[in-house]
């Protein structure tokens, strides 16, 4: 096992926990294990307790042929790699069904039938597909309040990225394309700065700098990418924003 | 990562509710305003916010879920 793969996992990860969002109540743990730069044995039992993204990786490990914390398999899942095309449309197919919990069977038909097997098993394609088959009062006719804070909370759930523009005490400011919401669906801004949090303590963060490539998850800076990273996400985001567009043109994908 | 997941709004005022959840949690200032949830709704949550509403028969289908899970791991979830 790399223990730089857990903590990359454990990085994206971490946010949406201490908002108690998903994941396992860990008190701390994670946080506590990032800023010590640690992965150890209690590490990944509290990150196997996650009830989606561990077991997407256990998904993407087996179709790869490899640990599930190797780093290439939590970079496929969080970023997007090539790892993402080597999962068989059939074992995605049943995983959806059987391994993640509570999810409408209906829905994962609609999404498999709709884009004829193309769906990924990339993060941001399942924030977004999820928006996508929720079942949304009004359905394409929601005010533009209810798509300002659908655009909102689905660009908060995706992973996205930026280019740091200034380094402040905990605060990084961030060149950033936000997720928009409209009659055409879903799309990327135009480049804008937002301020997101960061923390010193985590490697590599204590160096960061302007100029660098930030991953972000609910407007927490989980790492600095590399330009592979950053040519990678920007590439999967569009593919995944194309497929759901589709899946929400279909009058099908909204019911 | 986010999980939907599926619950009752146990309170709710402003369009902001506390929801409980089928997996024995709850999430105080939920955003229920998109869904324009009440008190005994059941709502579908994605991060913060309501994304949809769901029928008492698919709630006892969802619910159902959740429990078949908590079995299938041998204890209740929190």
């Amino acid at each position: 096992m790399k223990a730089d793969g857990v903590l990359f996992h454990a990085k994206h990860a971490f946010m949406p926990n201490s908002l108690g969002y998903c994941g396992p109540d860990e008190k701390g743990q994670i946080q506590r294990d990032l800023e010590g730069d640690r992965s150890d044995e209690e590490l990944v039992q509290t990150l196997q307790k996650f009830e989606a993204a561990y077991p997407f990786l256990k998904l993407i490990a087996k179709s790869a042929g490899r640990q599930v914390f190797d780093y290439s398999v939590p970079e496929a899942y969080w970023i997007g790699n090539r790892l993402l095309d080597q999962v068989p449309v059939s074992d995605f197919y049943s995983f959806s069904h059987h391994e993640i919990r509570g999810r409408d069977p209906k829905k994962v038909q609609q999404v498999f039938r709709r884009l004829d097997g193309t769906a990924p098993p990339h993060h941001t394609f399942y924030v977004m597909s999820t928006y996508a088959t929720a079942v949304v009062p009004d359905g394409p006719n929601v005010t533009n309040e209810a798509r300002r804070k659908i655009a909102g909370v689905v660009d908060d759930c995706r992973i996205s990225w930026g280019t740091v523009r200034k380094v402040r005490k905990g605060e990084l400011q961030v060149e950033v394309r936000r997720v928009s919401l409209d009659d055409g669906g879903l799309s990327l801004t135009r480049p804008a700065v937002k301020s997101v949090r960061y923390n010193p303590e985590v490697k590599p963060f204590g160096a960061v700098r302007a100029g660098d490539v930030v991953s972000i998850h609910w407007n927490y800076a989980c790492d600095v990418l590399t330009q592979r990273q950053a040519k990678n996400i920007a590439r999967y985001t569009d593919a995944d924003i194309r497929l759901v567009n589709r899946l929400m043109k279909s009058d099908e994908g909204r019911k | 990562m986010c999980v939907t997941r599926a619950g009752k709004v146990v309170s709710a005022s402003h369009g902001r509710a506390r929801v409980e959840f089928f997996d024995g949690r709850a999430l105080d200032d939920v955003d229920v305003s998109v869904v324009d949830a009440k008190t005994g709704t059941f709502v579908e949550v994605f991060g913060n916010l309501a994304l949809g509403v769901l029928s008492p028969a698919e709630a006892r289908r969802r619910r159902q879920a959740w429990t078949e899970v908590a079995r299938a791991l041998g204890a209740p979830r929190k």
